[in-house]
């Protein structure tokens, strides 16, 4: 998985309660479908941020009778998610001075 | 046409073939799956495009499997559950699984097995705690290896002693004269009141017995930790005292104690008695119970030297002093005693000077301060000392109880082993060894033990109450701590699962898999003789621990209730330890007071009572004032009530009568053994004799003899007795009561007592239980001996439960073919037992000559004992077949009125 998949999953459910196919298909939303994952391989990373009390889950019954696995935000994840924010603008600002000043590198 | 349902369960097929995959994260799956296909739906595609794609995008079932193993792996084995474990042995959830569900399946025999066992481990426990509570000593101390006491080892006219009392000088010349001498610290008990130290603070008035005056450095020598206080200068000062934390709370409770005053009283034995003001300054730790040295109250030794000016130069004075050294590291300990004669010399010649007359001997020697509990056995020893010979018993007690319990283990698992010969069969088909087979029944005793051990600590807290009632202990779980204890204790679970569990294993892991797969069960013959052994010798020693408790039982009552020689019945004695010459002058008006009450039937006033240990006694000389190797006779001084009071019986001549000349200034009477001591052949001829007594050097006329009582307990023989009217010895005042109505008659006793005693602490005892306090050993054997063989018998019977239960389950269709031809139940269960009678009646003759033997060693030490008869040996053979009997029926009944019809219908 990329790097990018926790910090994806966390501001997504910074806006709210979600289960795994709400978020998949917020991913796609927000890229315009220009980011793509292996749909399945996104429930271990959410198991392993569960384990590592990131996010909290719990089963609930939705209208249409399918069970499905909610997800939210604990405190520790919110931190978390703050960490990563400063993390990647950093990464960002750096890169794209990289980038725009390549030029003058020849 | 395409059916979605049928489509995704496929799919779902191939995710269940994943171990990894839970059914949690198989449904989280499968409901993303349908909503994928909801929303491809939902955009135009067709149900069977969209499952394509849906399936496409969530990906490999195999890389989504693998990750969330990596994920609920831990990282330090990351070894797949179905990978060969480093560490634990192949199958050993296996054999966890298998072993737990037989305990499941035969929760009776399980139960019997944990139990037995359990109450077997914590018999140890108890005992383990015992042992080694005894055995530490004094060990706790710094440097306790280099710490010892000094004693003396001396020969003179009165003959030859050893003492563990010293003179008052000698700490300080050994510590001024000896580099060896790191430090020598004395310990003093207060001079004539040293068993009731009377404690003043406000209104509370109590008499403390735990009193000693130290050297100020004592809190060096010792490790005694303060709680408040400085331990440098606490004992530096005349009158000022440190006390332990129970005092602390005892005299003022919530109050901070420290520099605040308590009033004591010390007899110096110089004439003044009288209360002085002591300042606390320091709170200890109190006293654990493993030091010889128990002790309250600490005075310091200023106060002392304050109140005796000659203290610290008399040599010779008698009272008991106790010094303690410790040597520098390395020092040779034969060498030092030797040096230190030089100091014996000193006291010699000092002696010679003062009294005109040569000691033969005066040898100083040290002895080990760990060593003191259980060695010591010299005169004015601080504290009761160890007793080896009940620590062998109870560690033997302890350790038969447990052979029962492993006994049990082990014949039922052999027993049981049949119900098993298929699984072994067919491990040993698929492979297995047979010392892996070994291993896994090793490990299930093992597991039994375990559940037992566990049982067994709740059990060992529940005995610990009991046991420290009678053994006057104050044992508890938390010693188990100790690195030792713990070892032991665990050594104890190894040893005790490995030597019950390793004849199971054999037997079972013997099979020979063909023959047992065919059907062919060899095993139950195989097993017998040694099951047959086994069940002989747990009754064996059931029996044997019954004899023995029979023994002690009725050696007890014998001691208790026989001829004592007196009558102990209903006698309250009240001791007077304060205000003396009033109870010495005035005892006849005290006594009336207190017969005003008609529930008072008697009164006496003496020096003792029956039961008291105690040493005072007169040298009796036939000469005026020369008592050169004359009998020292122990002495107890009376009013003329005491005989009657005590109904002793006279032998010959008369008691003594008010009237009847004047007996208080003529008249002994002395017992039948004092008649042989002072040398007549007849009690006649000693009448009329006259003796003059080295305590108040008066000549008197023996006028009566009476008969042996035991004024001392049962262990020992009588000794020579005599008793005058010597009133300047009184201390004891005895009732005789009529129990009806006791709590008015405690309040009349009280209000007298007070009106003569004011400010004296009220404390009374009666005199029967003074006397059982004399059999207190031999009481605790004879409790923990019916405990034991109760318990014993009960897991034997147990065994024999389970093992008749099994008979009777393997021979059922024996039993049904028996009744369709006719058998009647009393038949069956004759059939079932008699095999066990057998037993039960080699385990008693195994049994009895061994119980004889160790018994009668044991009645050796009493001077009064019982015969050991027949009827002993009877009484327990007949218990155990009657019980052993018992139980087996029950299981014989039960398999005796089973339907034939029902046990034969499967065959």
């Amino acid at each position: 998985m990329a790097a990018s998949t926790k910090p994806l999953i966390l501001t997504i459910l910074d806006r709210g309660e979600m289960y795994g196919y709400q978020i998949i298909h917020n991913v796609i939303q927000l890229s315009g479908g220009t980011l793509e994952w292996s749909e399945g391989m996104l429930y271990p990373v959410l198991h392993r941020m569960e384990k590592e009390n990131f996010i909290r889950s719990q089963w609930k019954v939705s209208s249409n009778g399918r069970r499905r696995k909610y997800y939210r935000l604990t405190e520790l994840g919110k931190k978390e998610l703050e960490k990563e924010r400063n993390h990647w603008m950093k990464v960002h600002n750096v890169l794209s001075k990289l980038w725009s000043l390549s030029p003058s590198f020849d | 046409m395409f059916d979605l349902e049928e489509a995704i369960k496929h799919w779902r097929k191939i995710l269940n073939k994943n171990d990894a995959l839970e059914d949690g994260y198989k449904e989280e799956l499968e409901n993303h799956l349908r909503d994928k296909i909801d929303y491809l739906v939902s955009l135009g595609s067709s149900q069977r495009e969209a499952f394509e794609e849906a399936v496409r995008k969530i990906g490999e079932a195999q890389s989504i499997g693998s990750e969330y193993f990596k994920t609920d792996t831990r990282h330090i084995s990351g070894r797949p559950p179905w990978k060969k474990s480093r560490w634990l042995p192949p199958l050993f959830s296996n054999y966890l699984k298998i072993g737990l569900r037989k305990i499941k399946r035969q929760k009776i025999y399980a139960l019997i097995n944990i139990a037995g066992l359990a109450v077997g481990l914590a018999c140890c426990a108890v005992i383990i705690l015992y042992v080694t509570n005894e055995l530490s000593y004094d060990t706790f101390h710094n440097d306790a290896d280099r710490i010892y006491r000094v004693a003396v080892h001396r020969i003179g006219i009165v003959g030859e002693h050893w003492f563990v009392a010293t003179p008052a000088p000698l700490g300080p010349e050994l510590s001024r004269s000896y580099p060896q001498v790191e430090q020598a610290v004395r310990v003093v008990p207060p001079y004539e009141n040293a068993s009731h130290v009377l404690v003043v603070r406000g209104e509370k008035r109590l008499f403390e017995t735990r009193v000693w005056f130290a050297d100020e450095d004592i809190f060096e020598l010792f490790r005694m930790p303060f709680i408040q206080g400085n331990p440098r200068t606490a004992l530096t000062n005349p009158n000022t005292v440190v006390i332990t934390e129970g005092m602390a709370n005892k005299y003022f409770g919530e109050e901070s104690s420290l520099g605040q005053t308590l009033q004591i009283e010390i007899d110096y034995d110089t004439g003044v008695v009288e209360l002085q003001d002591y300042e606390v300054t320091g709170i200890i730790k109190n006293a654990p119970a493993n030091t010889h040295l128990k002790y309250d109250i600490f005075l310091s030794m200023e106060t002392m030297r304050s109140n005796l000016a000659d203290f610290e130069e008399n040599w010779l004075n008698p009272k008991p002093k106790y010094t303690y050294v410790k040597l520098a590291p390395d020092t040779d300990v034969a060498n030092f005693e030797e040096q230190i004669q030089r100091i014996s010399q000193t006291v010699l010649q000092r002696y010679s000077e003062k009294y005109n007359r040569k000691m033969d001997l005066y040898e100083l020697f040290l002895q080990p301060v760990t060593k003191i509990h259980m060695f010591s056995r010299y005169m004015r020893e601080i504290d009761p000392p160890g007793n080896w010979y009940y620590l062998y018993i109870y560690s033997i007690i302890a350790f038969l109880i447990l052979l029962i319990g492993c006994m049990n283990f082990i014949n039922l698992s052999a027993a049981l082993s049949t119900t098993r010969t298929k699984e072994v069969g067919m491990r040993k088909v698929v492979g297995a060894q047979r010392r892996q087979l070994v291993w896994q029944f090793l490990g299930e005793s093992f597991l039994i033990t375990f559940l037992a051990f566990i049982l067994a600590s709740g059990l060992a807290s529940l005995l610990l109450v009991p046991f420290n009632q009678m053994a006057g202990t104050d044992l508890t779980l938390s010693g188990l701590a100790q690195p030792i204890v713990l070892l032991s204790v665990l050594g104890l679970l190894l040893i005790v699962s490995i030597g019950s569990g390793i004849y199971p294993a054999l037997i079972l892991t013997a099979f020979n898999p063909i023959s047992v797969l065919q059907g062919k069960l060899a095993p139950t013959s195989r097993g017998s003789g040694a099951q047959k052994i086994l069940v002989v010798g747990q009754f064996a020693i059931s029996i044997f621990l019954v004899i023995c408790a029979l023994t002690v039982f009725k050696q007890l009552n014998f001691m208790k209730g026989r001829a004592l020689g007196f009558d102990l019945k209903q006698k309250l004695v009240l001791r007077v330890k304060s205000n003396m010459p009033h109870l010495r002058r005035d005892y006849e008006a005290i006594k009336n007071d207190f017969l005003q009450n008609p529930s008072i039937t008697g009164a006496t006033v003496s020096s003792s009572v029956p039961g008291d240990r105690t040493d005072s006694g007169y040298y009796l000389s036939p000469r005026i004032g020369d008592f050169k190797g004359t009998p020292f006779i122990k002495v107890i001084t009376m009013d003329y009530d005491f005989i009657s009071e005590y109904e002793i019986k006279m032998v010959a001549g008369r008691s003594f009568q008010r009237g009847a000349g004047n007996d208080e200034r003529e008249s002994y009477l002395i017992n039948l053994a004092a008649v042989k001591e002072l040398g007549f052949s007849s009690p006649d001829e000693a009448l009329g004799k006259n003796f003059q007594a080295s305590y108040h050097r008066i000549n008197k006329r023996i006028i009566g003899i009476t008969a042996d009582f035991h004024y001392r307990g049962m262990q020992e023989v009588v000794e020579p007795l005599v008793m005058d009217i010597e009133n300047s010895l009184f201390e004891a005042i005895t009732l005789s009561i009529r129990v009806e109505n006791m709590n008015n008659l405690m309040r009349f006793i009280q209000s007298t007592w007070d009106e003569h005693f004011p400010g004296v602490p009220f404390e009374y005892s009666f005199l029967d239980e003074n006397f059982d306090r004399e059999y207190r050993y031999e009481d605790r054997m004879g409790k923990l001996l019916g405990i034991i063989t109760t318990l014993g018998f009960f897991i034997a019977c147990l065994g024999l439960f389970g093992l008749a239960s099994f008979v009777a389950r393997s021979r059922i269709k024996e039993i049904g073919i028996r009744k369709v031809l006719g058998a009647s139940t009393s038949n069956i269960v004759s059939m079932l037992s008699k095999k066990f009678v057998l037993l039960i009646l080699i385990s008693v003759i195994i049994a009895s000559p061994i119980a004889w033997y160790s018994m009668n060693k044991w009645l050796q030490d009493f001077a009064y004992r019982i015969d050991m008869g027949l009827y002993m040996f009877f009484v327990a053979a007949a218990g155990a077949l009657v019980i052993a009997l018992t139980t087996v029926s029950i299981q014989g009944i039960r398999a005796a009125v089973v339907n034939p019809a029902n046990s034969l219908r499967n065959e």
